[in-house]
């Protein structure tokens, strides 16, 4: 009878142990279509879970992130735009405050070696620190943000969802919002469609994607539009910015003046454009290449004139317009979560 | 993950035997009381100013003659090993968060105690390149101890902040914040320290005073970003250990 007793206490133990060492995380992945390179992100490290995933979401649009709880990562990335800040040359943060620099995109970042329009930031699960910390930004710590969170009932269940345990802590934040904007991947617009010969461009975005092809894909490669680098792209510097870019970073005077390539998807509604949102248009963005001529300081990817007609420009911007994926902008997964 | 393990094949063995029960509870004895404080061999941090105890907001006079008060030193102690009189090495290879304020930190077990006369120790102070480039890491490492930089990646190895009226600063204030990763800017340093002892505890002594020795307050006050000035406090912060 003892034993009975021993063995019913016994299993009860094992029950209670097993079921609270396994949380049931659902696995997610993200699609990767066909002929794209292999993505950067290390999955291994921060394995995607539905969990981890809508707890990333939550964080995203949610305020807490602020010191003053006003702004959140979509105060500044919207979906609707590409997950960028739209009709502002520079991104605005905590009290109205202005940055130096016109918010990025978050699309297909898993496919991204460092972050930012300089690259200061190595690694996305630190990305978040740097809009957190800013003072024109969040004007937050991550410690302070990690305490908010624990005492936040919602989100110290949600954590124990995503990662089995009520501890939060800065790594766990930080790879929850990245399970997030990972998972921000765009695959689906026109020129996808027509690499995958599921639909056919009109015969002017044919002659813009040749004119692109030509002149724009050694930065622009594709299939992601960017090939990660840092170029000097012939603009001028903005007197009162005096943003030298890449060189903050490097300190290496060879960088000045060099910000990294954005991937062009979505670029349609990504306006306005370059680091300091100086051009409002895409015919503004393609004057601007089509008038650099052969200037010295410029990199040999803009050293050939681009000589391009008038009608050539509408056929670019054409084509431009087929790198919009309206799946994506409009992906119910990605939306403020109700 | 092992205990479960352990369940599991009890599980289906069915028990057969109250011995395994009691097996089980030798088993969670050890792991719970094995570890000893006097079986273990300890570090122990102590921060000086000239040779006394280091106070935080108390007013020291430097070398330089300027008048300071230290508010927080917080510091990483990486790859601690020991190397032994017969030649054999013992690593640690974890980082450790050293913060003043924290005796919890100044005080840890880095290996079993093998009672063995030590020959000398050696270890790195901040974080190596390999930890600065892989993203959020967890414990010491965890970006929100305030050790890591935001626009920049990378950690803070040294951070050391205080008021001097030498500063002509806000509030008097001067910040050094040391650290970088990448060449030429690379601000880990390495620092060997022979003992030729036995010890069951290794007082690693740190005297602030070496570090500010070389430091003019009024011209060096804030060096908060990788690169030569990070560079030039990294080397003062290698001449300021010691051991007891």
């Amino acid at each position: 009878m003892k034993k009975i007793v021993l063995i019913v206490v016994f299993g009860f133990l094992i029950f209670g142990i097993v079921s609270f060492s396994k949380n049931h995380f659902t696995p997610i992945y993200i699609e990767i279509p066909n002929n794209w390179p292999k993505p950067v992100y290390d999955f291994k490290k921060n394995p995607l879970t539905e969990e981890g995933f809508q707890l990333g979401r939550q964080l995203f649009y949610d305020p807490i992130l602020s010191k003053d709880n006003t702004i959140s990562c979509a105060s500044c990335h919207l979906q609707a735009t590409g997950f960028t800040h739209v009709d502002h040359e520079l991104s605005h943060g905590i009290e109205g405050k202005i940055g130096t620099r016109n918010s990025l995109t978050l699309q297909n970042l898993a496919w991204s070696k460092n972050f930012m329009w300089d690259g200061g930031v190595n690694h996305l699960d630190v990305q978040a620190i740097t809009p957190i910390t800013s003072e024109v930004e969040m004007n937050e710590t991550l410690e302070n943000v990690v305490n908010k969170l624990q005492k936040s009932e919602k989100y110290v269940d949600l954590f124990e969802k995503a990662f089995g345990t009520k501890k939060i802590t800065g790594q766990l934040t930080l790879k929850a919002v990245s399970q997030f904007v990972v998972s921000l991947t765009t695959t689906n617009s026109k020129y996808d469609k027509v690499k995958r010969n599921e639909e056919e461009f009109t015969e002017m975005e044919q002659k813009g994607y040749a004119l692109f092809q030509n002149h724009c894909t050694s930065c622009h490669k594709e299939p992601l539009l960017t090939n990660d680098a840092f170029k000097n792209n012939g603009l001028p510097i903005d007197v009162d910015l005096k943003d030298f870019g890449r060189m903050k970073i490097t300190r290496n005077s060879r960088d000045s003046l060099l910000f990294k390539v954005p991937t062009l998807r979505n670029v349609q509604f990504t306006f306005p454009y370059m680091h300091d949102g100086r051009f409002k248009t895409l015919t503004e963005v393609v004057k601007h290449y089509n008038s650099l001529g052969s200037g010295k300081s410029l990199p040999k990817e803009l050293a050939k004139p681009m000589n391009l007609s008038d009608n050539d420009r509408v056929d670019l911007v054409l084509f431009l317009k087929t790198l919009t994926d309206n799946e994506f902008l409009l992906d119910k997964r990605f939306s403020f979560p109700k | 993950m092992s205990f479960l393990n352990y369940f599991l094949e009890l599980e289906n063995l069915k028990m057969k035997k109250s011995f395994h029960i009691i097996y089980f509870l030798l088993l969670i004895s050890f792991t719970l009381f094995g570890q000893n404080e006097s079986d273990s061999l300890s570090l122990k941090i102590n921060t000086k100013w000239s040779g006394k105890n280091l106070n935080l907001n108390t007013t020291y006079i430097s070398k330089q003659k300027d008048t300071l008060k230290i508010t927080q030193f917080k510091f990483y102690i990486s790859d601690f090993q020991i190397t032994y009189d017969d030649n054999t090495i013992l690593s640690d290879k974890k980082s450790h968060l050293i913060d003043f304020e924290k005796p919890n930190t100044t005080l840890f077990a880095i290996t079993k105690n093998y009672k063995k006369k030590i020959k000398s120790i050696n270890f790195s102070i901040g974080v190596d390149s390999l930890n600065s480039v892989s993203g959020a890491l967890s414990g010491d490492l965890d970006p929100s101890n305030g050790m890591y930089w935001a626009w920049q990646s990378g950690y803070i190895n040294m951070k050391i902040e205080g008021t001097s009226s030498s500063c002509k600063t806000r509030k008097n204030s001067f910040n050094f914040h040391v650290g970088g990763y990448l060449n030429p800017y690379y601000a880990m340093r390495k620092i060997e320290i022979p003992i030729n002892k036995l010890q069951n505890q290794i007082n690693l002594t740190l005297d602030l005073e070496r570090f500010f020795s070389e430091i003019n307050l009024k011209e060096m006050n804030s060096v908060m970003i990788p690169g030569n000035d990070a560079m030039a406090l990294a080397n003062l912060s290698s001449k300021m250990f010691y051991v007891e």
